[in-house]
């Protein structure tokens, strides 16, 4: 056949058979516990303008949709995330709602560029919940907390991890450094790949002494429990960094008094998107995927691009990469029988008689799969 | 079941990784160092090795396959791989830089055509600095192509410069310095901390740099 027609673009992608069923089943599982915590089900359009884009997720990661020109001439974008969407939504057609606002949603996004060549997919599925209206160390719990029961509910408990940080301890220093534009992308870049040689020299640059270089780069190298609060105290000094650390203590004591203590780690060198989020941020890490399945975050100042300012929390979960880890699984230890078996086969000459049959089978909710005879005799 | 896979960068990296591993206590016997195989695990059975081409070790270790690597920041650059860089294990310095037949200087080079194994490091050198390239890729003994008139110059690694020497070239600019890195995967930083955080402490000792793990 013509490869033109033959030939999936890249990072898009078929399921079928046994993986689509089982994506299936895996969204619902999740939409259902959205649902059980009272998250009610948004459907954003998957068009939008490219403008709603740029001032959600930030001009660069806008620009990495598939674009193209609606009949005015105006840019267009296939929505390359839903939270953006969710935010003009909540300060517009739900401005004079209650608050809080709790929404969730199922939906594909796109990208033309992937973010990275691990990740490859340009089509993936999100299933994300968000909470507007609360800044609270609650609402941040409730995040993690629903995030947790659905790794339970999936039969993942003993396989995943969480990190939590603020961008508002890496801010407070950088403020305290006085660092410009260029200054502070580079220190976060050197926190990012955890450079901590680097880093030293870097903030020895800045008359910081010796032994707090050390100890700040050391700080930002490791995850670990409640620990880290305790060093990052006797590193860090500056209001802003520690009014997040105090948040985080807030947030850790809850996530023990849950008995969660297992799963969490507190990650101070994460610093990915730090001009998306303001206050708490986590990654979802699975064992047997290579990259990250999810994360979230506190985004305090995204509605007030659209409307009034509100606090607001959302977590979003990678579908495609959760299902990728579980069908490697199914393939080690098969859960399910195939499904295609147990339906009630039926064959006659007569095409009404075996539709009418058909028909009333199906009122009794049975499965069946209407024979065609004479192509299956040929 | 080894609890790490590392992925080595085969070639001239190699025998100074496993003798820097060594240092720090990580030993593979002599009969599996000597042998074809392409996947071998040390002697106390916590890491698994694997030996691939440089240019590959950052494609295993963003994908996870592999939970650390060790290559070159000239490959990391090249590759733009998002992986986590916590040490530089200084070993098999060398420098990428542009070189041209002697007689060519820097201020004339206006327009020009470049051959590289390194493409991206040499568009985005010279994108900064605003001179028009076109990049021609090759795979080996670049060193020929400004020789035989197929290009003005050469972006390259160069250790000793006897090659360059050799073919009547000269550095024009040193772009940046390479050295092997250890690289881990974002998950595996989170989902394996603890033997991450175990390896990354014996090399460091190994490397003088015991302070920052106390």
């Amino acid at each position: 056949m013509n490869e033109l027609i033959s030939k999936v673009p890249n990072g898009m992608r078929y399921y079928f058979g046994a993986a689509a069923r089982r994506r299936r089943a895996v969204e619902d599982t999740i939409m259902e516990v959205f649902d059980g915590w009272s998250y009610e089900e948004i459907t954003t359009p998957a068009v939008d303008y490219l403008a709603l884009f740029e001032l959600g997720m930030g001009r660069e990661a806008a620009n990495r949709a598939f674009r193209f020109t609606d009949g005015d001439g105006s840019l267009l974008a296939l929505r390359p995330d839903v939270t953006s969407s969710v935010a003009r939504a909540t300060a517009t057609l739900f401005a004079q709602r209650a608050r809080p606002l709790r929404l969730c949603y199922a939906a594909s996004v796109f990208r033309q560029r992937p973010q990275s060549h691990a990740e490859w997919r340009r089509e993936s599925r999100q299933l994300g919940c968000e909470f507007i209206g609360s800044s609270e160390s609650i609402a941040d719990m409730e995040m993690l907390a629903i995030a947790t029961e659905i790794f339970e509910r999936l039969g993942l408990q003993d396989d995943y991890r969480i990190t939590i940080s603020s961008v508002e301890v890496f801010n407070g220093i950088t403020e305290e450094l006085g660092l410009d534009a260029f200054g502070r992308e580079r220190m976060r870049h050197l926190i990012d790949i955890r450079d901590a040689a680097d880093l030293q020299r870097f903030l020895a640059e800045y008359q910081i002494p010796a032994q707090d270089c050390v100890a700040f780069s050391r700080l930002a190298q490791l995850p670990g429990k409640r620990e880290v609060l305790d060093e990052a105290r006797c590193v860090i000094t500056n209001k802003r960094s520690r009014a997040a650390l105090v948040k985080l203590e807030e947030l850790w004591r809850l996530i023990e008094e849950l008995g969660l203590s297992d799963v969490f780690e507190i990650d101070l060198g994460d610093v990915s998107e730090l001009d998306y989020y303001t206050a708490l941020t986590f990654k979802v890490y699975l064992t047997g995927a290579g990259s990250r399945v999810g994360g979230g975050g506190r985004y305090d100042r995204l509605i007030a691009n659209f409307g009034k300012s509100e606090p607001a929390i959302g977590f979003v979960l990678e579908l495609d990469a959760l299902i990728d880890v579980l069908l490697r699984r199914d393939i080690k230890t098969p859960v399910s029988a195939d499904a295609e078996t147990d339906d009630a086969q039926m064959t006659s000459d007569d095409p009404a008689s075996v539709l009418l049959e058909a028909r009333e089978r199906r009122r009794q909710n049975e499965r069946v799969r209407v024979g065609l005879k004479r192509s299956e005799n040929a | 079941m080894p609890e790490l896979t590392i992925a080595v960068a085969k070639g001239r990296m190699q025998d100074e990784a496993l003798a820097l591993l060594e240092r720090a206590g990580v030993r593979i016997c002599a009969e599996a160092r000597n042998s074809r195989r392409l996947s071998v695990a040390d002697e106390s059975g916590s890491y698994r090795f694997i030996f691939v081409k440089p240019s590959d070790v950052p494609v295993y270790v963003e994908h996870g396959t592999a939970d650390c690597g060790i290559v070159g920041r000239d490959v990391l650059l090249e590759s733009n791989a998002d992986v986590l860089q916590p040490l530089d294990l200084r070993i098999s310095p060398c420098r990428i830089a542009v070189a041209a037949c002697a007689g060519v200087i820097k201020s004339e080079l206006g327009a020009l055509r470049v051959a590289t194994k390194y493409p991206r490091i040499a568009s985005t050198h010279f994108g900064a600095r605003g001179i028009p390239v076109e990049i021609i890729e090759l795979a080996g003994s670049v060193e020929l192509a400004p020789v035989l008139g197929l290009a003005d110059a050469i972006v390259d690694v160069v250790e000793t410069g006897r090659t360059l020497a050799e073919n009547g070239l000269g550095i024009v600019e040193v772009i940046t310095n390479s050295t092997g890195r250890l690289v881990v995967n974002r998950a595996s930083y989170q989902l394996k901390a603890e033997a991450v955080a175990q390896l990354i402490g014996a090399l460091r000792l190994v490397l003088g740099e015991g302070a920052v793990c106390d």
